[in-house]
């Protein structure tokens, strides 16, 4: 659980954050006579400080809400149940 | 999906339904597999899928009116830094199972943490802690935790010692390398000294060495999501050295080229925050004195009288009841009741009372206090964490530990800090790559304070450097120890005056209040009433006949008036007669005969159902309950004869504590049950503003109640059981030391001894201590406030000059040094009652004997 949860939560940061390096990156190709080495230079800072923004909030997000997630397809209740669980969730 | 089985102690289960109900309750939870509940052992067992926390177990529990057993855990962690630090522990805490509440104190290098019993892990919540790279173990008690405190603290100092020796020296010598072409240094420098690949290979060590902390801590965090200031530094030193090194080993890759090589960059950088990092081990030891001085006082030995024997043996092997013997010079090992002997104990470091106080039998004596002159025997009973001793340790440790309001405030700033400073510096990142280099960038750009032009500075480079620079110089590190630091210097201050605060919440409160309601009975007065006056008749007995005939009527009766009336005789050594016939009418007075005499003792109404015209004795009982005392007739042989008057005296430091309080802005209202004309009286005398008289005891509470709804901060001072509800109700209560156990649980802060002047000394040490939080708190800050528009290169359009990341970190360990040393300046503070010379002691209302004429 641990582990898939950790995965999820860098497949999320991680495009986020190539996601911004590689925008970085497109403006820089895109506009201006910008070396080369500034150009991939500045899209590794923009993803190094893109990474340490967003690990902090979507590592904490995705625990909490991939955990009950699967707890409630997990436990479903089986077909006619009559407990009222739903209050605890 | 996995299971676990957790345990849960419950209170309240008394039959087999209770039992069934848990069971088929709990049984109904979502992921609930098997339960058991023991009515015996008051165990549940449940064993249930790991989606299901046991919280919402024991809140289930709870539901269904049983009480679940919580548990408490102290725990010692070493190695943080930061008030980020703080939050990143306590989050890591927050997710073990079974915690319900956590406060990590930055100060005491503590975590509190509360959870349910039989669930709470602590190996769980070691492993935590320990994962983010921090040092955890148990607290342990007393000396122990002293000695492994003392060990960590060294152990920390050492580390953070020998890193400055590593990183100062090489910093340095980096700074004088990178310079070596400048000003006076061609002189002495030698010129290999220049050279970009020396100055790499000099750097690396600190980078590797001293500087590795940061890296570690900073990745141990980040991978579970959490950042600290380790992460600023961490970013900062590696992307200055990373390209410092690129430049220096491929100079045309079109970072900034061979001249930005900014390895002095990483060196200083790395330099002065283990500069911050030394100063801060420095002070923590410091303002946890108190605390150690405490423990110091702890005796080690004891000799104990057993079977006739006289064993020496640990203080804290001795048993109650045990017969403990000591000896002129020894200290006193456990708390107990003399049995034998007599001597003069010096009780100062617990009470402060520098007299010593004289033990004779029956009397009362504390652990760790001083045996002066004689020795006694007396018996254990009180030992190990019972005594007083332990309680105040307890105490100061508790309240060194907890989190005042403001602090909270703090951390939460500083944690979410970190991360509006990373993009802070995205955005300044951006900001001059885009648009400021090319708009501004000149080839005379320099650092400030600097000689050191970035002529060939590309726009990679020159971005970098500004963005590096913010990260630096926004590192809110003084902000973590701005307030811990306070407060710890501030209650161990208030305990060497005798004043303990239970928590930090309790210095906050009470640097806020600005009413101060006063029980009267035992808290303004004495507590205990004393013969105060005598009135005769003109041509009747003698005072002193009246006083031994009224002394002999009361010697039989056991209400507290009357036994001051046989205290002041026995004061005035009247040889007091026996009595005969003795009969008390409850609430009226008491009649016997004595030498021969009918007298008769009590109120007008006992008298005037005797048949007896008072005359002028009436004027002249009104006058005194004027002045707050309580009159009573004697009658002999059937006539008024005079008067006897006591009252409960007014504490000699009582009037200069209101007097002080006055003049510190506070009002002053006095709580009691006595009627508006005696209470108003005492008010008067005391100097009390505001009188709330009449007031049953159980209204106590609401009247403070109402006096909040003012929107004033209410303070309540009491010692009685029934001035608990107050003390709880009033935004701080102070509980008189030599009061009831229950007011001591409840009240907020306890004056150790039972002078008002100690009311004092509470309250300017909260204001001093919460005055050394703001001034610290602002000085944390400014640096900040001032340093991130320069850093971000505000001015550099106007001036070419831009902050250099060494000169960044400057700025940064200076907010640390001015925090640590302005913290260091409230160990000087000294509240009134300390600078007051000898106390004036207050005069005495004195026993008079007024002769009026009678109309007889």
């Amino acid at each position: 659980m641990e582990s898939n949860t950790n995965r999820v939560a860098a497949l999320i940061y991680g495009s986020i954050s190539l996601g911004a390096a590689a925008l970085f990156f497109l403006v820089t190709s895109l506009t201006g006579d910008y070396p080369p080495v500034a150009r991939v230079g500045g899209a590794v800072w923009i993803l190094l400080l893109s990474l340490i923004v967003t690990m902090p909030i979507v590592i904490p997000r995705v625990r909490s809400r991939l955990i009950p997630v699967r707890v409630t397809r997990d436990e479903r209740p089986e077909p006619g149940a009559t407990q009222d669980k739903s209050r605890h969730h | 999906m996995s299971s676990v089985t957790s345990s849960f102690e419950v209170h309240g289960m008394s039959c087999a339904s209770c039992v069934g109900k848990v069971e088929k309750a709990i049984g109904g939870l979502e992921g609930v597999q098997r339960v058991h509940a023991n009515l015996v052992s008051g165990r549940v067992v449940v064993e249930h899928r790991t989606s299901l926390t046991p919280a919402v177990v024991a809140h289930e529990i709870a539901d269904l009116g049983y009480e679940v057993a919580g548990t408490e855990l102290a725990l010692s962690v070493d190695g943080m830094s930061c008030a980020a630090c703080v939050a990143k522990v306590e989050k890591a805490i927050m997710r073990t199972p079974g915690v319900n509440n956590v406060a990590v104190s930055l100060g005491t290098g503590t975590a509190r943490v509360q959870g349910l019993a039989g669930i709470l892990d602590k190996g769980a919540i070691l492993a935590a802690v320990r994962e983010l790279g921090y040092e955890a173990s148990e607290k342990l008690d007393g000396r122990a935790q002293l000695d492994r405190e003392q060990e960590l603290r060294t152990k920390e100092l050492r580390t953070q010692t020998r890193n400055m020796w590593l990183a100062w020296p090489l910093a340095l010598t980096v700074m004088m390398g990178t310079f070596q072409e400048y000003w006076i240094f061609p002189r002495f420098v030698p010129a290999f000294l220049g050279s970009n690949l020396v100055l790499m290979l000099l750097t690396l060590p600190i980078v590797l060495g001293p500087g590795r902390q940061f890296f570690v801590k900073s990745w141990n965090g980040l991978r579970r999501g959490v950042t600290d200031m380790n992460l600023l530094y961490a970013t900062g030193i590696g992307a200055s050295f990373l390209i410092a090194s690129l430049n220096t080993v491929w100079p045309d890759a079109g970072f900034g080229g061979k001249e930005a090589t900014f390895f002095e960059s990483a060196a200083l950088l790395t330099a002065f925050i283990i500069l911050g990092r030394y100063l801060e081990a420095l002070t923590r030891g410091r303002t946890s004195d108190a605390i150690r001085k405490l423990m110091k006082l702890q005796p080690k030995v004891a000799r104990v009288v057993r079977d006739g024997v006289e064993l020496e043996m640990p203080a804290d092997e001795v048993l109650l009841d045990d017969i403990v013997l000591v000896r002129p010079g020894e200290s006193v090992p456990v708390d107990g009741v003399v049995v034998e002997g007599y001597s003069a104990v010096d009780e100062s470091m617990i009470t402060g009372e520098s007299i010593p106080v004289e033990k004779t039998i029956g009397a009362e004596v504390i652990g760790g206090t001083i045996n002066k002159t004689g020795a006694f025997r007396f018996r254990a009973t009180k030992v190990g964490k019972e005594t007083a001793l332990s309680q105040i340790i307890k105490l100061v440790e508790d309240a060194q530990a907890s989190k005042a309001p403001i602090q909270k405030l703090a951390d939460y700033v500083a944690g979410h800090f970190i991360l509006g400073v990373h993009v802070l510096a995205v955005l300044v990142f951006v900001g001059w790559f885009f648009v400021g280099y090319e708009r501004f960038f000149t080839p005379e750009t320099k650092f400030l304070l600097s000689p050191y032009t970035l002529a060939s500075m590309g726009v990679f480079g020159f971005s970098l450097l500004m963005s590096i620079t913010v990260l630096i110089i926004s590192c809110p590190c003084a902000v973590g120890l701005a307030t811990p630091s306070a407060m710890m210097a501030g209650t161990g201050k208030a305990a060497e005056y005798g004043v303990l605060f239970k928590g930090a919440d309790a210095i906050e409160s009470a640097s806020r209040v600005k009413t101060i309601v006063f029980d009267k009975t035992g808290t303004l007065t004495k507590g205990s009433p004393e013969l105060t006056d005598v009135v005769v008749v003109d041509g009747g007995p003698t005072s002193d006949e009246l006083l031994a005939w009224a002394a002999a009527v009361e010697r039989s009766s056991e209400h507290p008036l009357g036994e001051a009336i046989v205290r002041g005789a026995e004061e005035r050594r009247l040889e007091v007669p026996p009595a005969d016939d003795f009969d008390s009418v409850p609430g009226h007075g008491v009649r016997a005969r004595v030498a021969g005499r009918d007298i008769l003792l009590g109120n007008l109404k006992f008298l005037r159902e005797n048949h007896m015209d008072p005359g002028p004795l009436e004027q002249e009982a009104g006058d005194l309950a004027e002045n707050g005392k309580t009159p009573m007739y004697v009658a002999v042989d059937g006539a008024p004869a005079g008067l006897v008057a006591v009252a409960d005296r007014l504490k000699d430091t009582s009037i200069s504590a209101i007097e002080r309080l006055h003049r510190m802005g506070l009002e002053t209202v006095m709580i009691t049950g006595d009627n508006r004309r005696t209470a108003e009286a005492i008010a008067r005398e005391v100097g009390i503003d505001r009188v709330l008289a009449d007031v049953l005891p159980e209204d106590k509470a609401e009247e403070v109640r109402r006096l909040q709804e003012g929107g004033r901060s209410v303070a309540m001072v009491g010692d009685g059981v029934n001035d608990a509800p107050a003390l709880a109700q009033a935004d701080v209560g102070l509980a008189i030391g030599s009061g009831t156990d229950v007011a001591k649980e409840t009240g907020d802060v306890i004056l150790i001894k039972s002078d008002l002047m100690d009311v004092v000394t509470a309250l300017e040490t909260a204001r001093a201590t919460m005055r050394k939080v703001k001034q610290n708190l602002f000085w944390a800050f400014i640096y900040n406030t001032a340093g991130i528009p320069l850093a971000a290169g505000v001015l550099y359009p106007l001036t070419g000059q831009m902050v250099s990341p060494e000169l960044a970190a400057f700025f940064m360990a200076t907010s640390s040094l001015s925090v640590t040393l302005n913290t260091l300046l409230l160990r000087r503070f000294r509240p009134t009652a300390a600078r007051r010379a000898p106390r004036d002691p207050m005069p005495r209302p004195s026993t008079q004997t007024a002769a009026v004429t009678s109309a007889h």
